[in-house]
């Protein structure tokens, strides 16, 4: 197991490596210049320009710049972001919390929520119930994330004004209110972007655990269960679920990553500023190490996710076997 | 066509809402002319602005962005204040600021400027005539990569004379010398920043503190989350009316257009027509129009871009720039853009400056005469309707940034209107880094710009002159006239305004005749704001000029109003 572990490890360092390297050298070949979009005023000179871009270090050659970032992130300096003027690990370090706070609820509330939705529908297999769900499970499947975030604002934000349309608290109110009104106050932020997302990842969980469900249901231990006197309800739940866990658990591990890259357009819509949100501010502005920066975050979140994918699936079904 | 979706309602009543506009916006002209009375209990109240952006640095001569300028000149003062007139020549119209009073040497080579003795920075130090000196040698410093240098060439130096008498020095006399240091330098506090190396100050933490002079200072700014403005309670220009503007970054436009209609934001600065019917229904807001030193035009590039050098195969031809204007039916463009608010545009120049001339011949939309030009000059159909003249087919790009929803419009009609004519044009949409640099490298066929430029004629040489062309001007499409250039080099040099307006308005004629661009529109900005919000003037080099006296009757505050001063928890 230790060297299955390490070997895995091995792999992740390699393919992070890769894949910080091609984004390095693609969003430094990609049209535009972050200087020419910080001094986007009349009157700006060329001269001024390049000495903006020295100061910056991007007037080295691109091989110098790689091998600098290398060097500096290994010793934990992840460089300086030019579109917040703020060192790149401190504009992460607020940045992720937020995210991991989001989008860890929402998948939290995703998960538990889709695995009850499957086991409610594999209770009776093409029944009214079954049918009825599946519908709203494809509408939500099927829906663009954008589009339904913006119906989610404009309905509980606009038309019936329940709910804080953006942001993580009341940027005026909140310092001047009680404890328990800012806890009030940051919970009433996280409605509507967590009922979002939350909804729309449901239904991909749902869809795959209802498919596991019904492909262990014709199993002998599963007529045998029937036989012996247990409900098909109880042999559902009791049985067929533990059976039928291991999609949902693979997909826990792929989603890992999303913990720290954010849901961009979620994120967007309801001006959440995290991962997802600073990454296409990121792009937006060219902010070449910050965009080189929130990949590495990433690509290390997924090279553990499929790692503790791969080990929690084993940990759950006893045939599977690692290293 | 393409729009941006309503995020409201459906699209049925989109010239109904066209329509209503023009009582918004009637109603809102009221409102701007209405001379500003805020009485003495008028005094207290909090606005929140949704903003798309934020801003990098808060140190004025690094500023960048509109953003940055927007924040830094509510935060920093300068010597003396432009006119609403925005008269650049001379000091006539300039209002004091931190300079109470000023003298001009008999050669007219330096002014003495006297500060008012009362002005203090935010930590209470006063402002001295050595951070006057401090301002500028910051600015000149090449070190530092200040944007606005190129701008302060003609000022030698300042010298102090005294603790509050400053003394600016010029190379030359010139119409703009007082508006060169006065409107490009801010006054910035020695005290705060002497102790960072300029070629440090980009990246320094005390760029990012915003300790001016002005009538709001800032109170905190949180990245992603807030920037707070609040009132400086003593200053010596008097308390702003408001307790505090908050800027709260929304990146995407239907959440802060949501944010606004939601009473979650109160100002939000660019409405869209399909938003004027529903803000002429609300009873507690508004519409604002105002004017910007912003105008759009389709370039017409001079030069090969791939080439350089040499003449654009197509636009390189007068007669083929000439005609593609007169195919263009601006007015018609304009109503079906912007319905009945749309400002048409009558050359190279917004409506707010004083050498604006709306009276200059324009190019007629003749598509008959167009054809007949494109005839005369060798320009033939082929079989498939597109003309072409020495195998050079009359195909070209329109570069539009994805971004801007009234140019990607533009450039769909544009399309339909060259076709008619025998050119092809292809519609290139290109994220904003992608478009600045195109705009760069002038690497386009056309490409439509949204231009903003400074409040003084000389900024016309950076755009139309043969010295604008290359990477260090704004001459986009490569345009040179060397009567335009003289006539420009004219304009700038005379001292009497009505000189002025004459030389300008020769260059614009010819500049006209000449047709390196397609004149497009001026942006009609219309800002949605909360109706217990009451302005004042809004100058075209910035809306928020006045923004320290706009104000909220004491009997329409709500609670996010009362809150007052008291510092946070």
């Amino acid at each position: 197991m230790r060297r299955y572990v390490a070997g895995r490890l091995l792999q992740a360092t390699i393919v992070v490596l890769l894949v910080t390297t091609v984004t390095f050298v693609l969003v430094h070949l990609a049209p535009g210049d972050p200087i020419a979009l910080l001094l986007d005023r009349p009157g700006v000179t060329e001269e001024v320009r390049q000495q903006w871009r020295a100061s910056f270090g991007l007037d080295r050659p691109l091989g110098e710049q790689y091998v600098r970032w290398v060097s500096n992130t290994l010793h934990g300096d992840l460089g300086y972001s030019i579109a917040f003027r703020r060192p790149v690990a401190d504009v992460i370090a607020d940045a992720l919390p937020r995210t991991l706070l989001l989008v860890g609820l929402a998948l939290t509330l995703s998960f538990a929520l889709g695995i009850v939705v499957a086991v409610l529908q594999a209770e009776r297999p093409g029944g009214a119930r079954d049918r009825w769900l599946g519908r709203v499970l494809l509408v939500l499947f099927s829906v663009p994330d954008f589009w339904f975030a913006l119906v989610v604002l404009i309905e509980f934000a606009y038309r019936l004004p329940i709910l804080p349309p953006s942001g993580i608290i009341d940027p005026v109110m909140h310092d001047y209110m009680s404890p328990a009104g800012r806890a009030l106050d940051r919970l009433t932020h996280l409605v509507l972007p967590v009922t979002t997302l939350t909804l729309l990842a449901t239904a991909a969980i749902s869809r795959q655990q209802r498919s596991a469900l019904l492909e262990v249901m014709p199993s002998d231990w599963m007529r045998t269960a029937i036989a012996k006197g247990l409900s098909r309800r109880r042999a559902v739940r009791r049985h067929a679920l533990r059976n039928a866990l291991l999609p949902s658990i693979t997909l826990a591990g792929l989603s890992l990553p999303a913990l720290v890259s954010g849901a961009l357009l979620i994120e967007k819509v309801f001006s959440w500023p995290g991962m997802g949100l600073l990454a296409a501010n990121a792009i937006v502005s060219r902010d070449y190490l910050l965009i080189t920066a929130v990949v590495l975050v990433t690509s290390i979140a997924v090279a553990i996710g499929a790692l503790l994918a791969d080990l929690a699936s084993a940990f759950a079904d006893p045939r599977i076997r690692v290293g | 066509m393409q729009r941006l979706p309503h995020p409201f309602r459906p699209h049925v009543a989109r010239w109904t809402s066209v329509a209503l506009a023009g009582l918004a916006l009637s109603g809102c002209k009221d409102v701007q002319q209405r001379p500003a009375v805020a009485g003495p209990n008028d005094v207290g109240g909090t606005m929140v602005i949704a903003q798309p952006g934020e801003p990098g640095t808060l140190l004025p001569p690094l500023q960048g962005q509109q953003i940055e300028k927007q924040i830094t000149e509510l935060l920093y003062d300068r010597l003396a204040e432009i006119g609403d007139d925005l008269n650049t020549v001379g000091d006539k119209g300039f209002k004091k600021q931190l300079a109470e009073r000023w003298e001009w040497a008999p050669d007219s080579l330096s002014i003495a400027f006297h500060l008012d003795p009362r002005a203090r920075w935010h930590d209470g130090q006063p402002v001295r005539a050595s951070d006057v000196r401090y301002s500028f040698a910051l600015m000149k410093d090449p070190a530092l990569g200040s944007p606005g240098l190129p701008l302060i060439s003609n000022i030698d130096s300042i010298a102090v004379r005294d603790s509050l008498t400053a003394v600016a020095y010029f190379k030359r006399h010139t119409p703009e010398q007082f508006y060169d240091l006065v409107y490009q330098v801010f006054i910035v506090p020695e005290h705060i920043l002497s102790n960072t190396p300029p070629a440090q100050m980009k990246t320094a933490e005390v760029a990012r503190r915003g300790i001016g002079s002005g009538r709001f200072r800032l109170a905190r700014w949180e990245q992603g989350k807030r920037l707070e403005l609040v009132a400086d309670t003593t200053n010596y220009r008097g308390r702003p009316k408001l307790d505090r503007i908050l800027y709260t970054p929304t990146p995407d436009f239907n959440t802060a257009i949501t944010r606004f209609f939601a009473g979650d934001a109160d100002f939000f600065e660019q409405l869209r027509p399909e938003h004027l019917a529903q803000i002429a229904k609300d009873t507690t807001r508004r519409a604002i129009s105002y004017a910007t030193l912003g105008y759009a035009y389709l370039a017409l590039n001079n030069v090969d871009g791939k080439r350089p050098g040499q003449p654009h195969p197509i636009f390189g031809d007068r007669a083929v720039r000439r005609a593609l204007s007169m195919a263009v039916d601006r007015r018609a463009m304009l109503a079906n853009v912007f319905g009945p608010y749309g400002k048409p545009l009558y050359g190279p120049f917004p409506h707010a400056l004083s050498v604006a001339d709306t009276t200059l011949p324009q190019l007629p939309y003749d598509t008959t005469r167009a054809r007949a030009l494109l005839d005369s000059a060798g320009w033939l159909p082929g079989p498939d309707g597109v003309r072409a003249k020495n195998g050079q087919r009359l195909e070209f790009g329109i570069t539009t940034p994805v971004s801007s929803a009234a140019r990607k419009q533009y450039s769909v009609l544009l399309q339909a209107a060259f076709k008619k004519v025998g050119a092809a044009a292809r519609i290139d949409e290109t994220d904003n880094a992608g478009f600045l640099a195109r705009n760069g490298d002038h690497g386009f066929d056309t490409i439509i710009e949204l231009y903003g430029t400074d409040p003084s004629p000389s900024g016309f040489k950076q755009s139309w002159t043969t010295s604008g062309i290359g990477k260090d001007g704004a001459n986009f499409a490569s345009y040179s006239n060397a009567a335009v250039d003289a006539l420009l080099d004219s304009a700038t040099v005379t001292f009497d305004p009505a000189r002025t307006r004459a030389y300008m308005r020769r260059a614009f004629e010819t500049i006209i005749e000449d047709a390196p661009g397609i004149w497009l529109y001026e942006p009609a900005m219309v800002a949605g704001v909360h109706k217990r919000i009451h302005t004042t003037t809004m100058r075209a080099d910035g809306y928020w000029s006045g923004m320290a006296d706009w104000w909220i009757p004491a009997a329409e505050r709500t609670a996010r109003d009362r809150i007052g001063l008291r510092p946070t928890p």
